[in-house]
């Protein structure tokens, strides 16, 4: 065994203010309902900022919570017992099992009192497999109202996608009338449209935040990314998040330039295209032994988080907010607003075609020196599985070494986690990395 | 240079020594439930045969599920990197591995050195691996050799979807019921696992020559079937079995 | 031969029948996957379109393409393509629905050499106002699309008369549906699949030829056979005939379905309107939901309960196709639906192959329950 401390290291400052935030979020979901703020239910791609029309809001979104569940396994398994016991098969959505197994116990995660009710659930939808009728069943089990947008647009690849997009931007502002009618309240354009604007200046600075890590060493690391991950998802309408995010980028900018690492061994990079398994987030600390640093996975470099691939030139930059791109107008009224919102979901990354994405794959791989991709093939997750030996197959021909294993994402029980390390041992045995002890 | 590579695997333990890039000895054990000792005991048995002594082994390399649970040994190197090597000594004109254990299959691209380019395992799934064929020539009451003899006279094709081990016995269970004849389920039992095998080992590039190795690859049944369903000419090393001990115990040499 | 002999010999032969047509007419073949595809379209352009179907053969071709955890029918029908069995296709389409076979499509599309492709990004939020002008710009794109890779327009004339033969092929099927609703149907459960599923391989005149003769037969077609429990199946992809008349000789016939190689795929026509491509895009839009894209679980049990009384059921078949997320949402509701109205249910999951002995030893059991308390 050999030793090797490469970099220094030094906790991120920003750290204890960044909890404060993400907790601050979570009590928001906790008890935002009982100050009488409206509580509504989606899928976390939504653009949600466009609820602050309303009023003050609460907005819970099923993914993030269902990952907090899972990643508590303890709470996780009765609550997906339930679940199944209900009738609702287990090969489906592990976020959603979590979600639906918390609420058929009455047991809201964040304060262990009864699973709230909420006024109704709005959503896009982009993933047939999932959303909305995730949230058809809690439409059914709680009375409540439901709507969602239509808006998979990266699925379009012949035909007119300008007369998607205008459908997209119709619903949208039908769906304005429909909540101003289902909660008696009026829109406030103005409010939306600010939210929005903070929304999408969120989503760019995570997305740039993303981008720092193509630094070598890495400034931050996987499961810091993801303790923060947070307040860009669940706070994007918010200005105390482009605050936070702000403070945050120049952190990491400072500790580029003084060559700070976030894991001090750093040796050989890798990064992943799907979410990490929430219950085996460990699996990175134990890398961290080998040198192994994750400089970032795609997914959440594209949802909750905004970048452009310059796809000629092979790169990626920083995206802009959509009001200061060539060509946009300024957000006037709820029109402008659901025309904006819908061109912009239409041309963000996360609605990149399928054979985009294996572009953008290898601009990220690129862009963060890599050394290897992780795949994980998630049960249960159709949209990000179906192909993904596909992608593997694209990557490897392109000379991108991949460490493929499966397992649940959100499912404790259905991940091997020996198996896990024993596959990940045998791929950095094949790349000549070997365990590294300090000093 | 003496050195001894152990394979600790989930149904058996097996030790090769080599000496001056020769091999001197093999044994073999059932692991049973004391894996430690019996690695112990496989071990001296092999010196034995080599007709040595402890001390004049160097190094020793563990391998094989069990491969950290040895506290005299001096390292560890996972199954597929020993695989490789053990092949690349064996049959040096092999870059695709097939390897069928007990409980795992696993699929190797390697080079002219025998350096792994690229791996593929089944994930929790016994459906094509050793175990199975053991618990479907109980379901037909025969031994496993039998089993394998009358799958060669099979005149018919009896299909069973094995995407799962546990339902494949099931329809075992079913077409013995129909009086389908015990050759054309053996055949199909042994297609079956050829089946889930070789799609799991599709996902890696797979360039001629080609080998099975593990216990499996005995079976001559599993061999004409793989050749089947992959089109290409099998090649199965002598004593196949003993190919991820020998590839650890090489790379002790190393 | 009767007509039910003449749908099997096209279900058995079915390649060399498609081969046939284009043969004979000098035309092309297009490949469909999901029943949102408009035929009407398709066959106004001088297209025979061809359901693609699975062969319920175990394969293991797919695994490098589509994760094995993907809905059996996708699985399948992909594993057709990447043995050869369609070479013959001219065209392939899909419309927008749902993920799995969006995989079968995308593997299609780029591993499986095929001269013309289009996807129909139809809406899938069916309840919106926005969807069916945005149904006819789809609409009016494949138009465009088939016509430039036929080099022929299709006409109003053309989509007329495609309309019509469809919406009478539809009248047809849904009058020897009629039949089944006799205490003693001339026609088995797997003799309407037949006829359902050769609707979708066959040349839509053809067909509505053979389902006049077939209404000419059935008033005195005589089955010999005990009816026994009557029985409906619902569910996604079915077309595993040999599991249909396997069950069905264990005394008891399926009287009515609801899939999409059964009633789901033709009960709705098209209303008629000045506008053809308007109007058949209503119909899409409106027609009985599959849960791929529908958002509400209660018109589709709605639809279902009334069919199920209509057609004086005892029991249900609901299968499953294994992983088949949009269904597996929608079972709970629906067998909560049969629950709340005293309809015994027996679900069953579905693969490429099945074990016959095992859900025979299922269907056998739940027949009996049923049979004690029809006493």
């Amino acid at each position: 065994m050999t030793t090797v401390t490469k970099y220094k290291t030094a906790p991120l400052k920003c750290w204890q203010k960044g909890k404060e935030l993400r907790l601050e979020a979570y009590r928001d979901l906790a008890t935002g309902h009982e100050q009488g703020k409206l509580m509504v239910l989606g899928c976390a791609a939504t653009p949600y900022g466009m609820l602050a029309g309303l009023g003050d809001f609460v907005f819970l979104a099923g993914e993030p919570y269902g990952a907090s569940v899972a990643a508590d396994p303890p709470v996780s398994i009765p609550a997906m017992e339930l679940y199944e016991a209900k009738g609702y098969a287990r090969d489906m959505c592990g976020y959603m099992r979590n979600f639906l197994g918390t609420m058929f116990q009455d047991k809201y995660y964040f304060t262990g009192g009864p699973f709230p009710k909420f006024d109704f659930a709005w959503s896009v939808r982009h993933c047939p497999a999932g959303h909305p009728k995730w949230h058809q069943i809690v439409s059914e089990y709680q009375g409540i109202p439901m709507n969602y947008i239509d808006d998979e647009t990266m699925l379009g690849t012949d035909g007119d996608q300008q007369a998607r997009i205008d459908y997209v931007a119709g619903q949208y502002l039908d769906s304005i009338e429909w909540m101003e009618k289902i909660t008696k309240r009026k829109y406030d354009d103005e409010k939306g449209i600010e939210a929005m604007r903070n929304y999408f200046i969120n989503e760019g600075l995570w997305g740039e935040i993303n981008l720092l890590n193509g630094a070598i060493p890495a400034p931050l690391d996987i499961k810091s990314m993801f303790a923060l991950m947070p307040i860009s998802m669940l706070r994007r309408h918010e200005k105390v998040a482009i605050e936070f995010l702000t403070e945050l980028r120049d952190e990491l900018k400072e500790r580029i330039a003084d060559k700070i690492a976030a894991v001090p061994n750093e040796r050989y990079r890798m990064c992943m295209l799907t979410p990490p398994p929430w219950s085996f987030l460990k699996v990175f600390r134990y890398l961290e032994n080998y040198g192994v640093v994750f400089a970032g996975t795609y997914v959440y470099l594209i949802n909750s988080g905004e970048v452009k691939f310059l796809y000629d030139e092979g790169k990626v930059v920083p995206a802009t907010p959509p009001e200061k791109r060539p060509g946009w107008k300024t957000m006037k009224n709820r029109e402008d607003l659901c025309r904006t919102v819908a061109r912009w979901r239409a041309e963000h990354p996360f609605q990149s075609h399928l054979e985009t994405r294996k572009k953008e794959y290898v601009i990220m791989f690129k862009h963060w020196k890599a050394n290897a991709y992780l795949l994980l093939i998630n049960r249960g997750c159709v949209p990000m599985t179906t192909s993904m030996y596909d992608f593997q197959r694209d990557l490897n021909r392109q000379g991108i070494p991949t460490s493929m294993f499966e397992g649940n994402f959100a499912d404790c029980r259905d991940i091997d986690e020996t198996g896990v390390l024993d596959r990940l041992e045998t791929f950095l045995e094949g790349q000549g990395i070997q365990k590294i002890q300090s000093l | 240079m003496i050195t001894a590579g152990i394979d600790m695997g989930a149904k058996t333990i097996k030790v090769v020594i080599v000496k001056d890039n020769k091999i001197v000895a093999r044994s073999m054990n059932p692991t049973g439930f004391e894996p430690v000792q019996t690695a112990e005991k496989t071990l001296e048995e092999a010196i034995k045969q080599a007709g040595i002594s402890r001390g004049d082994i160097k190094k020793i390399l563990t391998t094989g599920a069990g491969r950290k649970s040895i506290p005299f040994a001096d390292n560890s190197v996972t199954e597929v990197t020993a695989d490789a090597k053990g092949i690349n000594y064996l049959l040096p004109s092999v870059r695709t591995i097939v390897d069928i254990g007990a409980e795992e299959a696993r699929g190797i691209s390697s080079d002219a050195s025998g350096r792994v380019l690229d791996f593929s395992k089944n994930d929790k799934c016994a459906a094509g691996a050793g175990a199975f064929v053991e618990s479907m020539s109980r379901a037909l009451e025969l031994t496993v050799p039998l089993m394998i003899e009358i799958s060669h006279k099979s005149t018919k094709d009896a299909p069973i979807n094995a995407t799962c081990a546990v339902f494949a016995e099931s329809e075992v269970v079913s077409l013995i019921h129909t009086k389908i004849d015990k050759a054309d389920i053996a055949h199909a039992v042994h297609d079956a696992i050829a089946s889930r095998v070789c799609s799991m080992v599709r996902r890696i590039p797979i360039e001629k020559d080609v080998a099975l190795i593990g216990g499996v690859a005995n079976n001559t049944a599993i061999v004409e079937a793989m050749k089947k369903h992959l089109g290409v000419e099998i090649k199965v090393p002598e004593k196949p079995e003993y190919v991820s001990a020998l590839g650890a115990a090489l790379l002790a040499a190393a | 031969m009767g007509a039910i002999e003449k749908f099997q010999e096209v279900l058995a032969t079915r390649h060399q029948y498609a081969q046939d047509w284009k043969k004979k007419h000098n035309g092309k073949a297009i490949g469909w996957l999901c029943t949102y595809s408009p035929v009407e379209i398709m066959y106004a352009a001088g297209m025979l379109p061809v359901r693609i179907l699975g062969s319920h053969e175990v394969q293991d071709v797919t695994d490098r393409y589509l994760f094995p955890t993907v809905c059996p029918f996708s699985r399948d029908a992909l594993a057709q393509g990447l043995k050869g069995r369609y070479n013959y296709l001219d065209g392939l389409t899909m419309a927008r629905t749902c993920s799995h076979v969006q995989g079968t499509y995308d593997n299609w599309k780029n591993y499986i050499p095929i001269p013309f492709k289009y996807y129909v990004w139809q809406p899938n939020h069916m309840q919106s106002p926005r969807a069916k002008p945005l149904m006819v710009q789809e609409y009016k794109g494949f138009i465009v699309a088939l016509e430039k890779f036929t080099g022929k327009k299709i006409t109003d004339q053309d989509l007329g008369k495609a309309i019509e033969l469809y919406n009478t092929n539809r009248k047809l099927m849904k009058q020897v549906y009629e039949f089944r609703k006799k205490e003693e149907p001339p026609i088995t459960g797997a003799e309407c699949m037949e006829m359902v599923v050769a609707s979708q391989l066959m040349d839509v005149a053809e067909h509505n030829k053979l389902l006049e003769q077939l209404l000419k037969e059935l008033p005195t077609r005589k089955l010999n056979r005990n009816v026994g429990v009557r029985l409906m199946m619902v569910g996604s992809e079915m077309d595993d005939i040999v599991f249909v008349k396997m069950m069905e000789t264990l005394n008891c016939t399926v009287v009515i379905d609801e899939h999409c190689t059964g009633s789901r795929y033709f009960w709705d026509e098209v209303k008629p309107g000045k506008d053809h491509v308007a109007a058949i895009a209503a119909r899409y839009v409106d027609r009985w939901q599959c849960p791929a894209v529908a958002a509400e679980f209660k018109p589709r049990t709605d639809r279902i309960l009334k069919h199920a009384k209509d057609w004086s059921i005892q029991g249900v078949l609901v299968y499953q196709q294994k992983f088949c997320d949009p269904h597996e949402f929608d079972i709970p509701s629906l067998l909560k639906m049969f629950k709340d109205n005293n309809i015994a249910t027996l679900v069953l999951e579905f693969d490429v192959t099945i074990p016959f002995g095992q859900f025979r030893t299922r269907i056998e059991a739940f027949l009996e329950i049923l049979e004690l308390e029809l006493v």
